[in-house]
C-alpha cells in the first residue's frame, strides 16, 4: 500500500496574515473605504489641512490606546484613564503657568501618571482586587479629586513653547510623530521581546504561564506603569493642543480609549490583540468623526456607528475563536 | 467577515444617506419664537400681572439709610466679584444704602440658605441673591418677606412669589439679536456662516438658535446658514468639529457661531490654527477671559454676553426703588441710574437691556 499522503495545502500567505492580523486589516480597509466614498462625495475630505486634523485630532486618545491595549491583552482593564488624564493635563498646564521650567511641565504629568498606575497595578496584582472595581475607585478619586481642587477653573496662559502638539516637523504636526513612532516601538516590543510576549502569556492564562515561570503579579504591574507612561504621553498632548486646559475630566474618554483598544482587535478578555490595531482604530473614529460632518449627518451617529464597530468586533472575535477551536 | 463588514458599512451608509435631509436649520427648538424689530426697538413686553411675593409689615423705608446684603450663587469668582461691585458701586451713588456682599465659597444650595438664613436673624433691610436653587431657596426667602424684608434676585431666579424682583440679564431673543446682528455686520449680509453647539437637545441653546434663525429670516434673510454641529462641553471636541467645518466648507465659511463659553475660544482657537484670522468671524458667547488671547490678537472682534457690573448695579437699584415704594406691582418701567430707565417684562422681572458686546477696547476691564 503506498503511502501517499495527500500534500496538505499550505496556507496561502494572504490567508496567514490575516489569521495573524484580521481585525487590523478589516479597520485599515475601513478607513481606505471611508477616505475613497467621502473623498468622492466631497473631494475636500481628502485636503491637506482634513487630512491633517484626521490624523493628529485622535492622536493622544490613539497613545493612550497603547497602554490600554497592553492592560486589557495583559488580562486587566482600566476604566479611569480619562479621569487619570484630566488630571494630569491640569497637573501639566498649573506648573507652566506658574513658571516652572517646560521640561517640568512636560515630564512630571508622566512620572505622576507612572507612579499612579504602578500603586494601582500593585493593589490589582497583590491585593487581588478586579481591576475593574479597582480603577472605578480610581476614577472617582481622580475625578472628585480634580474638581476639589481646581473648582472647575480653566487654566490659561502657559508660555508658547508648551504647547509641543501645536509643533510641527515637515508640515507634519508633532502628535502623529508620537502616535506613530510609539505604536511601531510597541508593537516591535511585543512581538519580538520576552517580556512583551510574557503580557500575552498572562492575559491568555495566567496560571499556565505561572507554571512556565513567569509571574503574573509582576507582568500586571509593569502593563499599569506602562499604561500610566502611555497616559501622560496622551495627557501632554491633549493639554497642548489647545490654549486653554478645561481642568475637568473629558467625557466619555475612557469609554473612547477603550473602544479604540478592542475595535483595534485586542480581545476585551485577554492575551490577543495589537497596538498597531489599537491605533488604528482610533484614526478610524477621528474618520468617521470628521465623515459625519462632510456627510452632514448628526454627531450622534458617531456614538450609533461605533456601537455597531463594537457588537462586529466582537462578534467577529468569537467567530475567530469557535474556528481555532473547531481544528 | 469581510462580506459581514461590507454589509455593516452598506447598511451605515444608507442610514446617513437617510439623514442627509435634514435642514441646515438644526439645533433649535419648537417653541414659537418672538424675533426683535431689526432696529434698536425693545420688544413688546407681553402684558402679565405681577407675580412676585410682597414682604408682610415693612417700615416705610422711603428715602431712609438701609442695609443690605447680597448672597450670590458663590463668592470670590471674577463674575460675581464682577457683579458685586456693581451693587457697591450703585450703593456709593445712592448714598443712603449699605451694601455688602457675603456668601458660600462654593456653589452650594444649602450653605446659601445657611448664609441667608443669618442675615434675616441679623436684622437687614434688603436682601439681594443670585440662586444656586431656584425651588429649594424659596422657602428662606419668604421667611424674609414675612419679616418685612425686601428681597430682589439677579443672574438666577427663585420661584416668583419667593421673591418681589428679578433683574433678568439677558432674554434670548436679545442674545439671538446680538448675536446675528454683530456677524452680520463682519462678514456682510451675504455671507455664510456655521454654528458650534452643545447639543440640539441642551434648553437654553437650543432656544438661542430657534431665535437666531427666526431674527436672521426676519432681518437678515441673505445670510445664509450652513449647517449646526454639536460638540458638548468639550473642548477638544470643539475645537474638532470647528477645525473639520472650516476643512469641508473652504472658502465659502465666512463665520462661526460658538453658542457655549466651551465652544467659543476652541472655534476661535479651530479658526487660529487654521490661520484664517481675519478671513473667518467668530461670534460667539463666552465670558471673557477665555476670550481675551483671540480679541488682542484682533482674531475675534465680537464677544456676546452681559455686563455683570451692571447686572449689580440694576439690582441695587431695583432694590432701593421697592424699598422707597417707587416701584410696585403692575409699574411698566423703573430707573436705574445711569442705566436709565429699565423695561418690566414676564410680570415681576425687569431687562437689564441689550445684551454688552465686549471687545477690543473693553475686555481688559473684565476678569471673569
Amino acid at each position: 500500500m503506498s503511502d501517499i499522503a495527500l500534500p496538505r495545502r499550505r496556507p496561502s500567505y494572504f490567508s496567514r496574515l490575516f489569521e495573524a492580523y484580521g481585525q487590523e486589516i478589516v479597520v485599515l480597509t475601513a478607513i481606505v473605504v471611508l477616505f475613497i466614498v467621502v473623498g468622492l462625495v466631497n473631494p475636500r475630505f481628502l485636503s491637506n489641512t482634513n487630512l491633517t486634523s484626521i490624523f493628529s485630532g485622535n492622536a493622544y486618545i490613539a497613545v493612550a490606546a497603547i497602554g490600554m491595549a497592553m492592560v486589557i491583552i495583559s488580562g486587566h482593564i482600566d476604566v479611569s484613564v480619562g479621569s487619570l488624564i484630566g488630571v494630569l493635563a491640569t497637573i501639566a498646564g498649573t506648573l507652566a503657568v506658574s513658571g516652572y521650567p517646560i521640561w517640568v511641565a512636560w515630564t512630571v504629568p508622566v512620572l505622576v501618571g507612572i507612579a499612579i498606575n504602578t500603586c494601582l497595578g500593585a493593589l490589582i496584582a497583590y491585593m487581588r482586587i478586579p481591576s475593574i472595581v479597582a480603577t472605578l475607585g480610581m476614577l472617582s478619586i481622580l475625578k472628585g479629586g480634580l474638581i476639589s481642587a481646581t473648582g472647575g477653573t480653566w487654566i490659561t496662559g502657559m508660555p508658547p513653547q508648551f504647547f509641543i502638539a501645536q509643533a510641527r516637523l515637515f508640515g507634519v504636526p508633532a502628535p502623529v510623530y508620537f502616535m506613530a513612532i510609539l505604536t511601531i516601538i510597541v508593537a516591535l516590543w511585543m512581538r519580538y521581546s520576552a517580556t512583551g510576549r510574557s503580557l500575552y502569556a498572562v492575559g491568555g492564562n495566567a496560571e499556565a504561564a505561572r507554571a512556565t515561570g513567569l509571574n503574573p503579579e509582576r507582568t500586571c504591574v509593569l502593563a499599569f506603569a506602562l499604561h500610566g507612561f502611555f497616559a501622560g504621553i496622551a495627557a501632554l498632548l491633549f493639554a497642548t493642543q489647545l490654549q486653554v486646559i478645561q481642568s475637568t475630566v473629558p467625557p466619555n474618554l475612557e469609554l473612547t480609549v477603550i473602544t479604540a483598544a478592542v475595535i483595534g482587535g485586542v480581545s476585551i478578555l485577554g492575551g490577543t490583540g495589537t497596538v498597531i490595531g489599537s491605533t488604528l482604530a482610533a484614526v478610524l473614529f477621528a474618520c468617521i468623526g470628521s465623515a459625519l460632518i462632510f456627510l452632514s449627518v448628526s454627531a450622534y451617529w458617531l456614538r450609533a456607528v461605533l456601537g455597531l464597530l463594537i457588537l462586529a468586533t466582537v462578534l467577529a472575535d468569537m467567530a475567530r475563536r469557535r474556528r481555532s477551536l473547531v481544528r | 467577515m469581510i462580506r459581514k463588514t461590507l454589509v455593516a458599512a452598506a447598511a451605515l451608509a444608507a442610514m446617513a444617506g437617510s439623514a442627509f435631509a435634514a435642514s441646515a436649520w438644526t439645533g433649535g427648538d419648537d417653541l414659537p419664537t418672538n424675533p426683535l424689530a431689526c432696529d434698536g426697538t425693545p420688544g413688546a413686553a407681553v402684558a402679565k400681572p405681577y407675580d412676585g411675593g410682597e414682604p408682610t409689615g415693612a417700615p416705610d423705608r422711603k428715602g431712609k439709610k438701609i442695609t443690605v446684603v447680597d448672597v450670590p450663587k458663590l463668592i470670590g469668582i471674577g463674575y460675581f466679584n464682577a457683579t458685586s461691585k456693581g451693587i457697591a458701586d450703585a450703593a456709593m451713588e445712592l448714598g443712603n444704602v449699605e451694601a455688602k456682599t457675603d456668601g458660600p465659597t462654593q456653589a452650594n444650595i444649602d450653605q446659601q440658605i445657611t448664609f441667608i438664613d443669618n442675615y434675616i436673624t441679623s436684622g437687614v433691610d434688603g436682601i439681594l441673591f443670585a440662586a444656586n436653587d431656584p425651588v429649594a431657596i424659596a422657602p428662606v426667602l419668604k421667611k424674609a418677606l414675612s419679616k418685612g424684608i425686601n428681597v430682589v434676585g439677579y443672574d438666577a431666579n427663585s420661584q416668583p412669589d419667593a421673591r418681589q424682583w428679578f433683574v433678568n440679564q439677558a432674554e434670548f431673543n436679545g442674545i439671538a439679536k446680538a448675536l446675528i446682528d454683530n456677524m452680520a455686520k463682519e462678514i456682510g449680509e451675504e455671507s455664510a456662516f456655521a454654528i458650534v453647539t452643545s447639543t440640539f437637545t441642551t434648553p437654553n441653546q437650543a432656544r438661542w438658535i430657534a431665535e437666531m434663525a427666526a431674527y436672521a429670516e426676519k432681518c437678515h434673510p441673505k445670510m445664509k446658514w450652513l449647517e449646526t454641529v454639536e460638540a458638548q462641553e468639550d473642548n477638544v471636541l470643539s475645537f474638532n468639529q470647528a477645525t473639520t467645518l472650516i476643512n469641508k466648507y473652504g472658502d465659502e465659511l465666512k463665520g462661526i457661531f460658538g453658542m457655549t463659553s466651551v465652544a467659543t475660544p476652541a472655534s476661535a482657537e479651530a479658526v487660529t490654527q487654521a490661520s484664517k484670522c481675519g478671513t473667518i468671524a467668530v461670534v460667539g458667547l463666552a465670558t471673557p477671559n477665555a476670550m481675551k488671547p483671540y480679541v488682542e490678537k484682533d482674531c475675534v472682534k465680537s464677544v456676546v454676553l452681559w455686563n455683570p457690573v451692571d447686572l449689580g448695579y440694576a439690582a441695587m437699584h431695583v432694590l432701593r426703588a421697592v424699598a422707597d415704594g417707587d416701584l410696585k406691582a403692575g409699574a411698566t418701567s423703573v430707573k436705574a441710574g445711569k442705566l436709565g430707565e429699565l423695561q418690566v417684562i414676564n410680570g415681576s422681572e425687569i431687562l437689564l437691556g441689550a445684551p454688552f458686546v465686549f471687545s477690543k477696547e473693553n475686555i481688559g476691564q473684565f476678569d471673569f
